[in-house]
């Protein structure tokens, strides 16, 4: 697919290129001539952070949103724009509510089906123990001036049958609303979520769902549904995709995640804009500067370790991931900050209350011994939700609850102020843009910033 | 590692995966590792000994397994989420019924739960999940519970 619309690119080229020379040839060459310079493809989606759809009651804190444009496969007319699209460096795969797609209902999205005509579906069921359950369909996905056509994205909800319980290898806690279905506004806090996560691949399951072996695995996401059976465990090689890995411009590689520096206090709900720009090192906007350092992913998708206080922690136990989709800079815990002063807030267990704003340096070490220190500091939660305000850089909270399960989740508030180049793996899929030279060893993809 | 006293390795093929469960005895731990497609690699450390099973898909849960026979705690890396009705058996119930004060979770990435007899800590992306669970009255006295990991 890919192939195909590169040789059409080609093709547009080359017509472009002899048009130009005709054109030249017969008028003597002028200023006319800036008319034909084709444009670089648009490649920056604006993203604004807040509460998104739900607001400030419910809603996330540090919510990044984008408007994302799904139309029929292979349509560049029959399309719906769709906002409050969460951007999620923590998965891969668009994925969209049932009920928000209305003018472009999912019955107009292109079916996907095995032998016995049966359609896809998904299961995903996350770490909060909440689950997406919708069918794979074919969609056209635009984003700023790219195009992804025909990838398949999950739609949320909108299926008869209930979420097998295969997938739901974690009991749903009580505490999650709807049952932990996420196929709701007032559950996924989104209209949708768009995964571009470096995560070494662009597709969500990869072979693990491609292997027959793991047909019995609780857990397994993807399934078939035949009409008056149990839906039933199923390979598939067409899985929910990075649209940017299928992009038919060269912006394919990855992305950027650009924020603008706030107040230690916070901004208000949508005030903070930024930039979510396609492909590294393919435009002039997007260059793999000197000035950063790469920090090449492990096969888990970590950076392998990070360092705070002489204590390593390393991948895959105490992983370090930075998520674009995690509301806090999640890391370590309270008992093993409490000698800074770190507390947790005694009406929201889970974040950091400290007394005094805290400053922390963490050194990262990349899969090839690139490092670099990050720094960061975590104020009072209560005191950040007291403001009202919707974006922080300094909220904090625990990953674990003690050495042997903490982790480093660096959500939004790392985002601020910085560009953070996002990689995917070099060669995961045809026809992607190989990465600049600086990161060209990292295997299973990188962060760069 | 410094305690290490022994290691076994064994290996056995089944069919049906299951896992051993959090609060029983260690005979559950080979119940478990004669149904599921699982190396059982044990190693003996000063107050308890380890379980590690791991499968060809690369899913690697460890059990921990107290003097008196008993398995206070449970850690998991795995590709896809583990079973936990089958991994932490009746303690799955505090999963069920953790209050929401007992209880944090992050928007779809992950959740802890802390209970007066039961810890419990899920995270990780697609592809990636990992995870522990114990019970700290079953963990031997001189022993941490950090060593479930």
């Amino acid at each position: 697919m890919t192939l195909k619309n590169g040789s059409k690119a080609t093709l547009a080229c080359f017509l472009a290129v002899i048009t130009a020379l005709i054109f030249l040839e017969c008028c003597g060459g002028s200023s006319s001539t800036s008319s034909i310079i084709t444009p670089a493809t648009s490649n920056t989606a604006s993203v604004t952070v807040g509460f998104g759809a739900l607001g400030p009651s419910g809603g996330y804190v540090n919510g990044i949103w984008t408007t994302v444009t799904v139309c029929e496969p292979n349509s560049t007319t029959s399309c719906q724009t769709i906002d409050n699209v969460l951007v999620d460096t923590g998965s891969a795969g668009l994925r969209i509510l049932n009920s928000a797609l209305t003018t472009v209902p999912a019955s107009s999205l292109g079916a996907v089906t095995d032998s016995n005509g049966d359609q896809l579906q998904e299961c995903v069921q996350y770490g909060d123990t909440s689950y997406t359950w919708g069918p794979i369909l074919l969609a056209n996905v635009e984003l700023a001036g790219e195009t992804a056509s025909s990838v398949p994205i999950q739609v949320i909800g909108g299926n008869s049958a209930a979420a097998p319980s295969q997938c739901l290898s974690m009991p749903v806690s009580p505490n999650l609303p709807n049952g932990g279905n996420d196929d709701t506004v007032a559950t996924l806090g989104a209209n949708g979520i768009l995964g571009v996560g470096a995560f070494g691949y662009p597709y969500d399951c990869g072979s693990y769902c491609t292997d027959t072996s793991n047909l019995t695995q609780p857990g397994f996401l993807y399934y078939v549904c035949p009409t008056g059976q149990a839906c039933s465990a199923t390979t598939s090689s067409t899985q929910a995709t990075n649209p940017v890995a299928a992009f038919s411009s060269s912006d394919n590689n990855g992305v950027l995640v650009t924020l603008p520096s706030i107040p230690a206090t916070g901004a208000a709900d949508a005030t903070v804009t930024g930039s979510l720009i396609f492909g590294i090192g393919t435009q002039s906007n997007n260059a793999l500067v000197s000035t950063v350092t790469v920090y090449a992913l492990d096969e888990y998708g970590n950076i392998p370790s990070f360092t705070y206080s002489g204590v390593s922690y390393s991948s895959p136990t105490n992983y370090s991931v930075l998520d674009t989709g995690s509301e806090a800079l999640e890391f370590l815990d309270a008992s093993t900050l409490s000698p800074v002063g770190i507390v947790e807030c005694a009406d929201a267990p889970g974040y950091y209350c400290p007394s005094n704003t805290i400053a922390f340096t963490v050194t990262a070490t990349g899969a090839t011994s690139t490092s670099g220190t990050i720094a960061f500091s975590i104020m009072n939660a209560d005191t950040l939700f007291a403001t009202s305000n919707a974006a922080f850089n300094d909220l904090g909270g625990d990953s674990g609850t003690g050495p042997a399960n903490d982790f480093f989740d660096f959500g939004l508030p790392f985002f601020f102020g910085r560009t953070v180049y996002v990689g995917m793996t070099p060669g995961a899929f045809s026809g992607e843009t190989a990465p600049p030279s600086a990161a060209s060893s990292a295997t299973y993809g990188y962060y760069a910033f | 590692m410094k305690n290490i006293l022994g290691v076994v390795l064994i290996m056995t093929l089944g069919t049906v995966p299951a896992w051993a469960v959090l609060g029983q005895y260690e005979s559950s731990v080979s119940v478990d590792q004669q149904t599921l497609r699982s190396e059982d690699h044990v190693q003996a450390f000063q107050g308890y000994k380890v379980h590690q099973l791991t499968t060809p898909n690369g899913t690697m849960i460890r059990e921990y397994v107290s003097p008196q026979g008993l398995v206070f705690g449970v850690a998991w890396q795995a590709p896809f989420m583990p079973d936990m009705k089958q991994l932490l058996g009746s303690y799955v119930t505090n999963l069920q019924t953790a209050s929401r004060t007992q209880t944090q979770t992050r928007h779809l990435r992950g959740i802890i739960v802390r209970t007066n007899d039961f810890v419990f800590v899920s995270s990780g992306q697609m592809r990636h999940w990992r995870g522990n669970a114990y019970v700290p009255s079953l963990v031997p006295s001189n022993v941490s519970v950090e060593v479930v990991r």
